[in-house]
């Protein structure tokens, strides 16, 4: 008798907290598109003039009417945040105000662009961060300076002007990189180094701080009593210690490389979602702002899952918690 | 008649040298853009806009400058304007007003076919002007444009004829402009979406593909027969294809532009026009929009602007000349007309606007604003002078916006307090429709000096549903209202600009504007594009006779 009970056990044990995640990434998409719905909805301007060509369309009477009618913007803004949330549950996130398009395919299709974006500037930054930790923990005292210089240095850097002086030297100086997206590989280099360079001065920082109070702990003293090699003990013992808070940082760091992708896809004029957030704000086009902030936080909780798991990969205490 | 033969020798000198001359120019390498040779066919062409990319290609929908820039490479109108501001040709032949002005007949050209095929007559024109006039296109500027046309209708396959309700001065000017251009009734056929994506028109290039946020790709149209009559050649375009991308960034659309990624880039900010002139693989074509100048409109619907002699202080108390010789850094020319220097009607008066500090101070006295509070503004009946002036960051260039902190800072010297107020776009229309500004700035593109109508006559007070209007200084001035009334219906070229001519007197003599400079138009190019030019009625850009000598 006692076994279906243990199954059963077992069996919330595993589905319990999914369940519990799950609500809670529902409560979080909720919250987000409420939150962008009255934000937006907030700032002066008539989503009307949106349909009709922009904010100071002289449009006729007829075709306002037309257009308030059909968007229902004649209605209660309470309403029309019903019929939003309403859209939303059955997975329709409606039609763009200013680009006579769905927003759901509209959205998916510059999803692809910024993704890869994000997710090479996390490689890269990774690449980087790593690199300079590693030579930096055991050159000396001088190393030791210049990593953590450069690392303040890069993680203080603002996009915009990376962005900028990278066109000024590799575009313009060098000519060897072109200062715009083209779509070729060529072109994704200077978009990622901008996104990848202040990151991976975060990602160092956290680093390098860890590794330095794992290499002086017991267990990598006695791998180096056991005869192990200097890199083997870096590699396999104090950087896997020392990597955990920086996996759970890379959670964060997605987030702020979309946001950092507003700034990157407008100076590159790369297509992509921070660009495509960018213009449905300025036009008040609430369906689109709303899509691609709800596409952002899906990504988002999609993205804190995968460090949770990347977590439990590298640190066997947390898979028994 | 024999001419004398010292002269005859002479002549023959200064020829040699100006050949001689012309011919090292040629030869210099320093200066690659002077053509040696013929226009040749092939390449293609990248235009990178810093406006905003079109949500629609088809200019009847809406109808903005982004929209006219792109267009103006594939749609064609039924007349153009020359350098001189005269209507010339274009799908129409030919066109007679009759003696009341209320029927217009246009012959139009008998030879022209759209893109798709469909032949370009009367019943495409008509079916333009009803797309134009229907709701649910949702147009605004043609629309308004065609506001006194009753209608359009086929006399015969060549001759169309527009019923007016009352006569219009500026019919042939609105027909010029890209957003009431000809397109074929049977793509407007199809849906929006599908004419938004691919509007089918008679023009030198055909709309291939559209990436959204990437690309508009336009191929030679090999069957064109109709560009208008100030065109530099005859038959289809050179460029083989043009790539028009959209670049917001200034300084990227530059970058751009020096590494050669593309080759030619509107919307040029000052400093990139100053660096751009010392380099010998640029070239500078500056084109000013037609219609009104951009200039400071101040609110004289309230106080404290609804005096005069305010508002005169106001304009005598702001060194506006300085600002923008040093701001703009020699690329723009201070202006002193209500009208851009484009329009040959324009009236200047540079007198009226004199930085006079002094005449500025004693006008407010005279005004009762004699008292100055511990921060040195002047103060009448406990209320500071204050002057509210949202400014919008997507219509003022970084400079323009510099400009207003330099009036700001002057006009503190004579006693005002004027509240700079950056703002987006949609903000911005929602602070003016909700009558909260006393100065502002906006720009109005319109060919010919109708646009008068638009922003100064009474009429214009009043909002539209959308809450917008466009006499922003709100001009309530029965004398001008009659004037602008009169000339919009006065035919007579030689009246109808005495009377615009009278108007602008009388709104410069008002001190309703501070005339600031021509709107801004420039664009930048690659030393080996040859032959672009801007179209005179918008100044959009047309790359017809553009080809590349590489």
């Amino acid at each position: 008798m006692a076994e279906p009970v243990n199954r059963r056990r077992a069996v919330l044990r595993v589905i319990g907290p999914m369940a519990a995640r799950l609500g809670g990434a529902v409560f979080v998409l909720w919250a987000v598109a409420s939150i962008t719905f009255f934000a937006v909805r907030l700032i002066p301007g008539d989503p009307a003039q949106a349909v009709l060509g922009g904010p100071g369309s002289q449009a006729s009477p007829e075709a306002l009417a037309l257009v308030r009618n059909e968007y229902g913007f004649d209605q209660s803004v309470l309403v029309q945040y019903l019929a939003q949330l309403g859209r939303l549950a059955t997975g329709d996130l409606g039609r763009s105000y200013a680009l006579n398009q769905d927003v759901g395919p509209l959205v998916l299709g510059q999803l692809g662009g910024t993704v890869l974006l994000a997710a090479l500037a996390l490689v890269v930054a990774w690449l980087l961060a790593l690199a300079l930790a590693a030579w930096s923990t055991r050159g000396g005292l001088v190393a030791a300076r210049v990593g953590s210089g450069l690392e303040i240095v890069a993680a203080a850097l603002p996009h915009f002007w990376l962005a900028t002086s990278l066109i000024v030297v590799f575009s313009i100086w060098l000519g060897v990189l072109p200062p715009i997206s083209t779509g070729g590989a060529t072109g994704l280099v200077l978009p990622v180094l901008t996104l990848a360079v202040p990151l991976a001065g975060f990602l160092g920082q956290v680093l390098r701080e860890s590794l330095l109070t794992a290499l002086e702990s017991p267990f990598v003293l006695s791998a180096r009593a056991r005869g192990e090699s200097e890199r083997g003990v870096l590699w396999t013992h104090a950087l896997r210690h020392a990597s955990l808070p920086a996996i759970s940082l890379s959670g964060w760091a997605f987030g702020s490389l979309i946001s950092g992708a507003i700034v990157v896809e407008t100076i590159f004029a790369r297509p992509g979602l921070g660009r495509t957030l960018l213009n449905a704000v300025t036009l008040r086009d609430v369906p689109v702002v709303i899509g691609v902030v709800m596409i952002v936080a899906v990504a988002y909780i999609l993205m804190t899952l995968l460090t949770d798991a990347a977590s439990r990969l590298v640190d066997p205490r947390l898979r028994l918690a | 008649m024999r001419r004398p033969a010292p002269t005859r020798r002479l002549l023959a000198a200064t020829t040699g040298i100006v050949a001689l001359g012309l011919l090292v120019a040629g030869c210099t390498p320093t200066d690659p853009n002077e053509p040696v040779g013929e226009p040749r066919n092939g390449g293609t062409l990248t235009y990178a806009s810093g406006d905003a990319e079109p949500s629609c290609l088809d200019p009847h929908v809406g109808g903005n400058f982004p929209q006219a820039l792109v267009s103006a490479q594939y749609l064609e109108s039924l007349v153009s304007r020359d350098d001189a501001g005269q209507i010339i040709p274009w799908l129409a032949e030919s066109w007679t007003p009759s003696d009341d002005g209320l029927t217009w007949d246009f012959t139009l050209r008998g030879d022209v076919t759209f893109t798709d095929g469909t032949a370009f007559d009367a019943a495409a024109v008509q079916a333009n002007i009803a797309h134009l006039q229907d709701p649910t296109t949702l147009s605004s500027t043609g629309y308004l444009a065609l506001g006194k046309v009753a209608s359009a209708t086929a006399v015969s396959p060549t001759v169309v004829r527009f019923t007016l309700t009352e006569p219009d001065s500026a019919l042939l000017e609105s027909l010029s402009q890209p957003w009431l251009a000809m397109e074929s009734p049977a793509a407007l056929e199809r849906s929006q979406d599908e004419n938004c994506a691919s509007p089918v028109g008679t023009g030198p290039f055909i709309v291939q593909s559209w990436v959204k946020q990437n690309a508009i790709t336009l191929v030679r149209n090999d069957d064109y027969v109709s560009p208008p009559a100030d065109a530099g050649h005859a038959g289809p375009a050179y460029l083989d294809e043009v790539i028009w991308r959209f670049i917001p960034d200034s300084a990227s659309r530059y970058a751009a532009l020096q590494s050669g990624e593309v080759d030619v880039i509107d919307n040029a900010q000052p400093d990139t026009i100053v660096q751009a002139e010392q380099s010998d693989s640029i070239e500078h074509l500056d084109s000013p929009r037609p219609g009104a100048a951009n200039r400071v409109e101040l609110n004289s619907g309230r106080a404290p602007f609804n005096d005069v002699r305010v508002r005169e202080a106001f304009i005598r108390s702001a060194n506006v000349d300085d600002a923008v010789s040093s701001l703009f850094q020699g690329t723009a020319t201070r202006s002193y007309s209500a009208l851009s220097s484009v329009e040959a009607t324009a009236v200047s008066n540079a007198a009226l606007f004199d930085y006079d500090p002094s005449a500025a101070a004693k006008l407010l006295d005279a005004a009762g604003w004699n008292e100055s509070d511990a921060e040195g503004y002047r103060v009448k009946d406990g209320v500071r002078l204050s002057v509210e002036f949202p400014v919008s960051t997507n219509q003022s260039i970084p400079a323009e916006q510099s400009v207003f902190e330099q009036i700001q800072a002057t006009a503190k010297e004579t006693g005002f307090e004027v509240k700079l107020a950056p703002m987006d776009l949609s903000s911005w229309y929602a602070a003016l429709a909700s009558n909260d500004y006393d100065a502002v700035s906006a720009p109005y593109t319109k060919v010919g000096p109708d646009v008068l109508r638009i922003l100064y006559h009474s009429d214009s007070i009043v909002p539209a549903p959308s809450g917008y209007f466009a006499n922003l200084a709100q001009v309530s001035d029965p004398e001008i209202d009659a004037l602008l009334t009169t000339a919009a219906r006065t035919t007579d070229a030689a009246e109808r600009n005495s009377l615009y001519a009278d108007a602008q007197n009388r709104i410069l003599e008002g001190f309703y504007i501070l005339p600031l400079y021509d709107q801004q138009n420039h664009f930048l190019l690659r030393s080996n594009v040859v032959g672009l030019r801007t179209l005179p009625t918008v100044a959009v850009p047309t790359l017809y006779d553009a080809w590349l000598n590489r």
